[in-house]
C-alpha cells in the first residue's frame, strides 16, 4: 500500500482540468506562432518583392536616363543633357547593389550580374567614349552615333533582361503567395484538430475520473446494503471483495469495506468452526467417541497436524490424565499415554488451569506421517475445566504457528466441551449404575428362581430322603443317648467350675482365717520377746538381748505380713464389710497428729497437715476403711523418707479434676487426700506395678525397708470399694505424692455393702494418648486429594486440646468445617441444638465427665442421629475396646496415634453418599 | 402347516444364538439356567435396540466385537466385600485354625467377578497372619471383570456397607488400615494382592489347573442348570485336596448335588463343606 502513492480525487480532477488548460495554451501558442510565420511571409512578399520590382524599374529608368542624357548631349552637345546621365550613372550602381542584396536566388543574381555587365559594357563602350568624343569633336560624333546607333542593341538587351528578371521574380512571388495560402490552410486545419483533441481529452478525463469513483462507490454501497440486510437465512457471500482500481479515497473506502468484509468473514468462519465442532460431537454419549470426535474436529478446524486429548481418570487415586483420543496419531507412537497433574509441560498447565500457546518450536516430538515425521511449529495446551476442576486436557500441534483466531476458537470450544464431557461422564456413571442395578435385580431373580427349582427338586427327593430318615432316626436315637450323657458331663463340668470358684473363695477364706489364727500365737511371742529384750540388761548378756530383738522385729514383720494377707484375702473373698456413716472431717487432723507426730519426731521429719477451707464437715464414707488407707499411705511415706518433710493435704475436688471414669459418678462431693513425702520416690515405669499385690519398686527396696508390698494394693482396693481411687505422682529421688480421692456418698448411709469380688478394672487413665504429629509433608501429599471432604461438617469430641488443635488443622486443610467440643456432655448439647448439621463425628473414648462409650450410646438414643457416622478414636485398640465401641454405636474406629492418611480415608468413606 | 407358535420360535432363536456363540467362541451358555439366559439376552436386545434375537445373531456374525459384548452381558458381576459376613466369620473361626497348620495354602475363587471377595479373603488371611503363605487364584469368565479386579479398586460409596460387613465378619483390625481413597474410589493396599493370581477361566469349558485347599464359588452355580452344576462340581472335586473346603453362596446348597456324598457339611448355618 505504501508504495502505491495515493492520488486523490481532487488531484485527479485538477490534473484533468490542468491538462485541458495546458492543451489550450499550447494550441494558442501554436496558432500564434503559425500566424506570425504567415504574417512574415506576407510582409516578405509585400516588402521584398515590391522593392525588387521597384529597384529593377529604378535601375532600368536610370539606365534609360543615361541613354537619354548621352543621346541628348551627343545630339545637342548641350552640357545640360549630361546631367541625367551622370545622375543615372551614379544612382544605378547604388540601386543595383541594393537589388543584388535583396535577391537571394542564384539564378536571378547571375541574371543581375549579366545585366550589370551589360550596363557597364554599354557605359564603357558606348556612353563614355561617345561623350568624350563629342566633347572633342563635337558634330562628327553625332553623325556617327546617329548612323550607327551604337549601343541601342545593348540597351534593348538590358531591357529585355530586366523584363526577364522581373518575370522570374513575379513567378517567385506567385509561388510564395501560394505557399502562404497553403500555410494558412494548414493553420486552420491544425486549429480544428487541436480543438477536437482538447474536447476528446476533456471527455476521456471526466469519464475516467467519474467512472473510477462511481463504480467502486456502487460496489461499496451494494456490499454495505447486503451486510445491512444480512440475516442467517440468506447466506451472504463474504468471500467477495471490492476490486480496487484507483488509488484515491475511493480505494480507502473500498479498503475499509473490504476490511469490514474480512472481519465479518473471519467472524463468520470462527462461528462456523465453532458450529462445525459442536455438530461433530453432538449426540455422542460415549466419552471415548466424544473425545475422538472433539479432537478430530478441533484439529481440523484449527489446522492442526496432531492432537491428543487426555481425560482425567477418576478411578485413579492420583491426578492421572489418560490419553483418550488422538488426531493423526494412528501409530500410537507419539506422546505419552498418561500424565499426572504437574507432570511435564502439559501437567503444569493443567495444574495452572490455563491455556498455553507455544510458537516457533525448534525441537519437539515429530508428527508422524506415512513417509516420515514432520517437526511441528506451533502448539496449544488447553485444560478443559468443569466447575473449576480440570477434567481433561488437549494438546494440539501444527506445522505453522497458531493464529489469534485459532487460539480464540480453541478457547471458545473447550468451554462448552467441558460441560458436554462432564455430562457424558455423568451419563456413563448413571448408565453404569443402571446396569449395576439391573444386574443386581437379575441376580435376585436368579436367586429366587434357583430357590424355586431347589424347592421343587427337594420335594421330589423327599421320598427318597424318607428312607434315609428312618435310618437317620435310629442314629439320632443313639445320638440322643449320647447327648444325654454329654449333658450330664456338662453339668458335672459346670459343677466343677463352680466348685473351682468356690474353692478359690475358700482359699481366700482359709487364708483369712489362717492369718487370724496365726496372729494370736504370734502376738504372744512378740510380747514375750519384747519383755526379754527389755529385761536383758539385768539378767542376761548382750547377745541374748540382741537375739530377743531379732525375734521381736521378725515377729512384727510377720504380723504385718499376716495383717496384710488377712486384709487382702478379706477383700478378695468379698468378706469386706463396708459400713457407711457420717464422719466429721474436722476431727481428722487431730487423729492423724496423734498417730504420726511421734513417728515424725522419732525420724526427725516435719509433719504438716493442711486442710482446705471449703470442705463440708460431714463426710459420708466407711471411716474405718478410709483411716486404714490414710494410715497405710502415711506409714509408707514415713517408711521411705529419711529426711525432709511429710505433709497431708485435704481438699475439696471439683468433678472435672477427677479421672474420667469417676467424673460422672454419683456423689455428694469429692475429697482428695494428698500425702506428699520427700523420700526415695518411685520410677515412672513402676507406678502401675506397685499397686499390684506383692510388688515393690524393686527387690532392693524391699530388703532395705522391709514390708510386704501389699500395702498399696490394699489401699487401692479399699479406695475402690469406697467408690474412689488412689493416684501417684513421683519422681525418683525427689519424692512421691499419693492422692486418695474419695466421694461422700450420703445415699448409702446405713447400708451395708457386702462387696463381691468385682475387681473390675477401672478404665485406664488416658496416659497413652498421644498428640497427633502432623507431618507437613504428609499433609501436602494429601492435598486436594480428598475433595469429597470439602465442605463437610465434622464434630470433634476430645478432651485433649492438643489433639483438637492438631485435628482441626488437618481437617480444615481438607476443606472441612470443623467444630470441636471437649467432652461428651458438650457433644450432646451441640447435637441437641443442631442435630442435622454434622456429617460425621470423631469421638475420643477416654474423656472426663462422660466418656466416649456413653456419649455414643446417648447419641444413638436420639432418633435423629441413628445414622450419623461416628468414628471412635480408641487410645489403644484392644479388641475389647473395639467391640465396646461398636456395641455402643460407633460406625468405625481408628486407633491412636492417628495416621492422618488413614483418618482421611475413613472420613472419605463415611461422608460419601451411598 | 408351518409352526406359528411364538414361544417355540423364540426358543429356537435363543438356541441358535447360543449355538452361534458356542461355535464361534467356545463359550458354552447352553447349559445355563434358561430363564436367566433369556432375560440376559432380552436385556442385551433392549440395550441394542434390536427388534428380535435373530438380529442379534446376524450382528454377532458380522459385527466385530459384538459377540464379546453379548458374552460380557451374560456375566452377572454382583459381589460385595465380606458378603454374608457370618459366612466369613464362620470361615475365620473354624476353618482358619485348620489352615494354619498347612505349609502353603492354595485358595481358588472361582467366579470372582470384580474381586471384592478376593480382597476380603486377603484381608482375613492377613489378619490371621496367613497371607504370606497363601496363594489365591482368582478367576472369572469375564475379561472385563478380571481386569477390574486386578486393580484392587472399589467405589467409595460402597465402603460404608463393606465396613459394616467387615466388622460383622469378625475383622480384628481397623478396616481403614487396608485402603486409601480419592474422591471416587478406594484403593486397596498392594500387599494384599501380592499373592493373588488373576486369570480368565471358564468353569464350563476349562479344566482344573491346580489342587486347592479352599475353593470359593459363591453365587455362580445358581446360573447353571443341574447338569452343568454337576459338571462343575466334578471339576471342584478334582481340584480340591483331600479334606479341602468348598464355600458356596448362601442360597446354594450341595444337598441336591450328585456329589453331596463326597463332602461333609462343615457348618450347620453356612454353606461350607469339607471334602471327605
Amino acid at each position: 500500500m505504501g508504495k502505491n502513492k495515493k492520488i486523490g480525487i481532487r488531484t485527479k480532477i485538477m490534473s484533468g482540468y490542468l491538462l485541458v488548460i495546458i492543451m489550450v495554451i499550447f494550441a494558442f501558442f501554436l496558432v500564434n506562432k503559425q500566424f506570425s510565420v504567415v504574417q512574415a511571409d506576407k510582409d516578405y512578399i509585400m516588402g521584398h518583392d515590391f522593392e525588387v520590382t521597384t529597384l529593377s524599374h529604378q535601375i532600368e529608368k536610370y539606365v534609360l536616363d543615361m541613354v537619354r542624357g548621352q543621346r541628348g548631349y551627343i545630339i545637342t552637345g548641350e552640357e545640360s543633357y549630361l546631367q541625367p546621365y551622370y545622375t543615372g550613372q551614379r544612382e544605378w550602381q547604388h540601386n543595383f547593389d541594393e537589388l543584388y542584396r535583396l535577391v537571394d536566388d542564384p539564378g536571378q543574381q547571375a541574371k543581375l550580374m549579366v545585366i550589370k555587365d551589360n550596363i557597364n559594357k554599354w557605359a564603357d563602350t558606348v556612353g563614355e567614349p561617345l561623350i568624350n568624343q563629342k566633347k572633342q569633336e563635337s558634330n562628327g560624333v553625332t553623325l556617327s552615333y546617329l548612323e550607327n546607333d551604337q549601343g541601342g542593341a545593348t540597351i534593348d538587351l538590358i531591357r529585355s533582361q530586366f523584363d526577364n528578371f522581373r518575370e522570374v521574380e513575379m513567378e517567385f512571388r506567385q509561388n510564395r503567395a501560394d505557399a502562404l495560402n497553403q500555410n494558412i490552410d494548414t493553420l486552420i486545419q491544425g486549429l480544428v484538430t487541436l480543438g477536437l483533441l482538447v474536447f476528446i481529452v476533456a471527455i476521456v478525463m471526466s469519464t475516467l475520473v467519474s467512472r473510477s469513483i462511481v463504480r467502486t462507490m456502487n460496489e461499496v454501497i451494494a456490499t454495505i446494503k447486503d451486510i445491512a440486510t444480512f440475516t442467517n437465512t440468506n447466506a451472504l457471500d463474504l468471500s467477495r471483495r471490492i476490486t480496487l482500481r484507483s488509488r484515491d479515497e475511493i480505494r480507502e473506502l473500498g479498503n475499509a469495506t473490504n476490511e469490514l468484509l474480512t472481519n465479518l468473514e473471519l467472524r463468520e468462519m470462527h462461528q462456523q468452526r465453532i458450529n462445525n465442532t459442536f455438530n461433530s460431537y453432538q449426540g455422542i454419549t460415549s466419552i471415548a467417541e466424544l473425545c475422538k470426535a472433539f479432537i478430530s474436529a478441533i484439529s481440523e478446524e484449527a489446522n492442526s497436524s496432531y492432537g491428543a486429548i487426555y481425560v482425567r481418570d477418576f478411578r485413579s487415586d492420583r491426578h492421572l490424565f489418560v490419553k483418550s483420543a488422538t488426531f493423526a496419531d494412528g501409530f500410537d507412537t507419539v506422546g505419552r499415554n498418561h500424565f499426572e497433574l504437574g507432570q511435564g509441560l502439559i501437567g503444569e498447565y493443567a495444574l495452572k488451569k490455563s491455556m498455553h500457546v507455544l510458537s516457533d518450536l525448534d525441537e519437539f516430538q515429530l508428527i508422524p506421517s506415512a513417509l516420515g515425521s514432520i517437526p511441528p511449529k506451533g502448539m496449544i495446551i488447553a485444560p478443559i475445566l468443569y466447575e473449576g476442576e480440570v477434567i481433561a486436557v488437549i494438546e494440539i500441534l501444527s506445522l505453522s504457528n497458531y493464529s489469534e483466531s485459532d487460539q480464540q476458537f480453541i478457547r471458545d470450544v473447550i468451554e462448552n466441551f467441558g460441560i458436554t464431557l462432564n455430562s457424558a461422564k455423568d451419563r456413563e456413571e448413571i448408565e453404569r449404575l443402571l446396569t449395576e442395578s439391573q444386574t443386581m435385580t437379575e441376580e435376585l431373580r436368579v436367586q429366587s428362581d434357583d430357590l424355586q427349582t431347589q424347592s421343587e427338586e427337594l420335594q421330589m427327593q423327599s421320598e427318597e430322603l424318607q428312607t434315609i430318615n428312618e435310618k437317620l432316626e435310629e442314629r439320632s436315637k443313639e445320638a440322643e443317648l449320647k447327648s444325654v450323657a454329654l449333658n450330664q458331663a456338662k453339668i458335672e463340668l459346670e459343677k466343677q467350675a463352680e466348685q473351682l470358684v468356690l474353692s478359690s473363695k475358700y482359699k481366700s477364706e482359709f487364708l483369712a482365717n489362717m492369718s487370724h489364727e496365726l496372729r494370736t500365737p504370734l502376738n504372744s511371742i512378740l510380747i514375750l520377746s519384747e519383755l526379754i529384750a527389755e529385761n536383758a540388761g539385768e539378767q542376761s548378756r548382750g547377745e541374748e538381748e540382741k537375739f530377743a530383738k531379732v525375734i521381736h522385729t521378725s515377729g512384727k514383720d510377720l504380723l504385718a505380713l499376716i495383717d496384710d494377707i488377712l486384709d487382702l484375702s478379706k477383700v478378695e473373698a468379698g468378706k469386706m464389710e463396708i459400713i457407711y456413716g457420717e464422719m466429721n472431717i474436722n476431727d481428722l487432723p487431730n487423729y492423724l497428729e496423734m498417730n504420726f507426730n511421734h513417728v515424725a519426731e522419732k525420724k526427725g521429719l516435719l509433719f504438716n497437715i493442711l486442710k482446705g477451707a471449703n470442705i463440708p464437715n460431714i463426710f459420708c464414707t466407711d471411716e474405718k476403711m478410709m483411716l486404714q488407707i490414710l494410715k497405710n499411705l502415711l506409714s509408707n511415706a514415713f517408711k521411705y523418707t529419711e529426711n525432709g518433710s511429710i505433709s497431708i493435704e485435704i481438699k475439696n475436688v471439683p468433678n472435672k479434676e477427677l479421672q474420667p471414669a469417676f467424673a460422672g459418678k454419683e456423689a455428694d462431693y469429692w475429697i482428695a487426700f494428698s500425702i506428699k513425702d520427700t523420700g526415695i520416690g518411685i520410677p515412672k515405669e513402676k507406678h502401675q506395678l506397685i499397686f499390684e499385690a506383692f510388688q515393690q519398686a524393686d527387690g532392693a527396696t524391699m530388703r532395705k525397708y522391709g514390708g510386704t508390698g501389699l500395702g498399696l494394693s490394699i489401699c487401692q482396693e479399699y479406695a475402690r470399694h469406697l467408690g474412689g481411687y488412689v493416684t501417684l505422682e513421683s519422681e525418683e529421688g525427689v519424692g512421691s505424692t499419693f492422692t486418695l480421692y474419695l466421694p461422700s456418698l450420703s445415699n448409702k448411709l446405713g447400708k451395708e455393702d457386702v462387696l463381691l469380688t468385682s475387681l473390675e478394672e477401672v478404665a485406664a487413665s488416658s496416659l497413652d494418648e498421644e498428640v497427633l504429629s502432623l507431618d507437613t509433608e504428609q499433609v501436602n501429599l494429601l492435598e486436594e486429594k480428598q475433595n469429597v471432604l470439602q465442605g463437610k461438617n465434622v464434630l470433634i469430641v476430645d478432651d485433649d486440646l492438643r489433639n483438637i488443635f492438631a485435628l482441626e488443622a488437618a481437617l480444615k486443610q481438607e476443606g472441612m468445617i470443623v467444630c470441636s467440643v471437649n467432652n461428651g456432655l458438650e457433644c450432646l448439647e451441640i447435637l441437641e441444638e443442631q442435630p442435622s448439621l454434622f456429617d460425621i463425628i470423631l469421638m475420643d473414648i477416654m474423656m472426663p465427665n462422660m466418656d466416649g462409650y456413653e456419649t455414643m450410646q446417648r447419641i444413638r438414643a436420639n432418633d435423629e442421629l441413628t445414622d450419623i457416622p461416628i468414628i471412635a478414636l480408641t487410645a489403644k485398640a484392644m479388641e475389647r475396646d473395639r467391640k465396646k465401641c461398636l456395641e455402643t454405636g460407633a460406625s468405625d474406629y481408628v486407633s491412636k496415634p492417628l495416621d492422618l492418611e488413614q483418618l482421611l480415608s475413613v472420613l472419605s468413606v463415611w461422608v460419601s453418599n451411598e | 402347516m408351518y409352526s406359528q407358535d411364538e414361544n417355540f420360535k423364540k426358543e429356537l432363536e435363543v438356541d441358535l444364538l447360543l449355538e452361534t456363540i458356542y461355535r464361534l467362541t467356545g463359550y458354552d451358555f447352553k447349559q445355563y439356567v434358561r430363564a436367566s439366559i433369556i432375560r440376559r439376552i432380552e436385556n442385551r436386545r433392549n440395550i441394542e435396540n434390536a427388534p428380535n434375537i435373530t438380529t442379534l445373531i446376524e450382528r454377532a456374525f458380522h459385527e466385530p466385537g459384538f459377540l464379546e459384548k453379548i458374552i460380557e452381558g451374560f456375566s452377572v458381576p454382583v459381589t460385595e466385600m465380606f458378603r454374608d459376613p457370618s459366612f466369613f466369620k464362620e470361615f475365620r473361626t473354624n476353618i482358619v485354625p485348620i489352615l494354619r497348620n498347612y505349609q502353603e495354602i492354595r485358595i481358588w475363587h472361582a467366579g470372582c467377578a470384580t474381586g471384592e471377595e478376593v480382597f476380603s479373603m486377603a484381608i482375613l488371611l492377613e489378619e490371621e497372619g496367613l497371607l504370606d503363605k497363601a496363594k489365591i487364584y482368582a478367576t472369572d469368565m469375564s475379561k472385563v471383570a478380571i481386569e477390574q479386579a486386578r486393580q484392587g479398586i472399589v467405589p467409595l460409596n460402597k465402603m460404608q456397607n463393606y465396613t459394616k460387613n467387615y466388622l460383622k465378619a469378625g475383622g480384628t483390625k481397623e478396616f481403614s488400615m487396608y485402603y486409601k481413597t480419592n474422591s471416587q474410589n478406594v484403593f486397596f493396599a498392594e500387599r494384599l494382592l501380592k499373592n493373588v493370581i488373576f486369570a480368565q477361566h471358564n468353569l464350563v469349558t476349562d479344566q482344573s489347573f491346580n489342587e486347592f485347599h479352599v475353593i470359593f464359588c459363591r453365587n455362580v452355580l445358581i446360573y447353571f442348570n443341574p447338569t452343568l452344576q454337576n459338571k462343575v462340581h466334578e471339576l471342584f472335586i478334582q481340584s480340591l485336596s483331600s479334606n479341602g473346603f468348598l464355600g458356596l453362596g448362601n442360597k446354594e446348597s450341595l444337598r441336591i448335588s450328585k456329589y453331596a456324598d463326597s463332602y461333609e457339611e462343615f457348618s450347620t448355618d453356612e454353606p461350607l463343606y469339607r471334602k471327605k
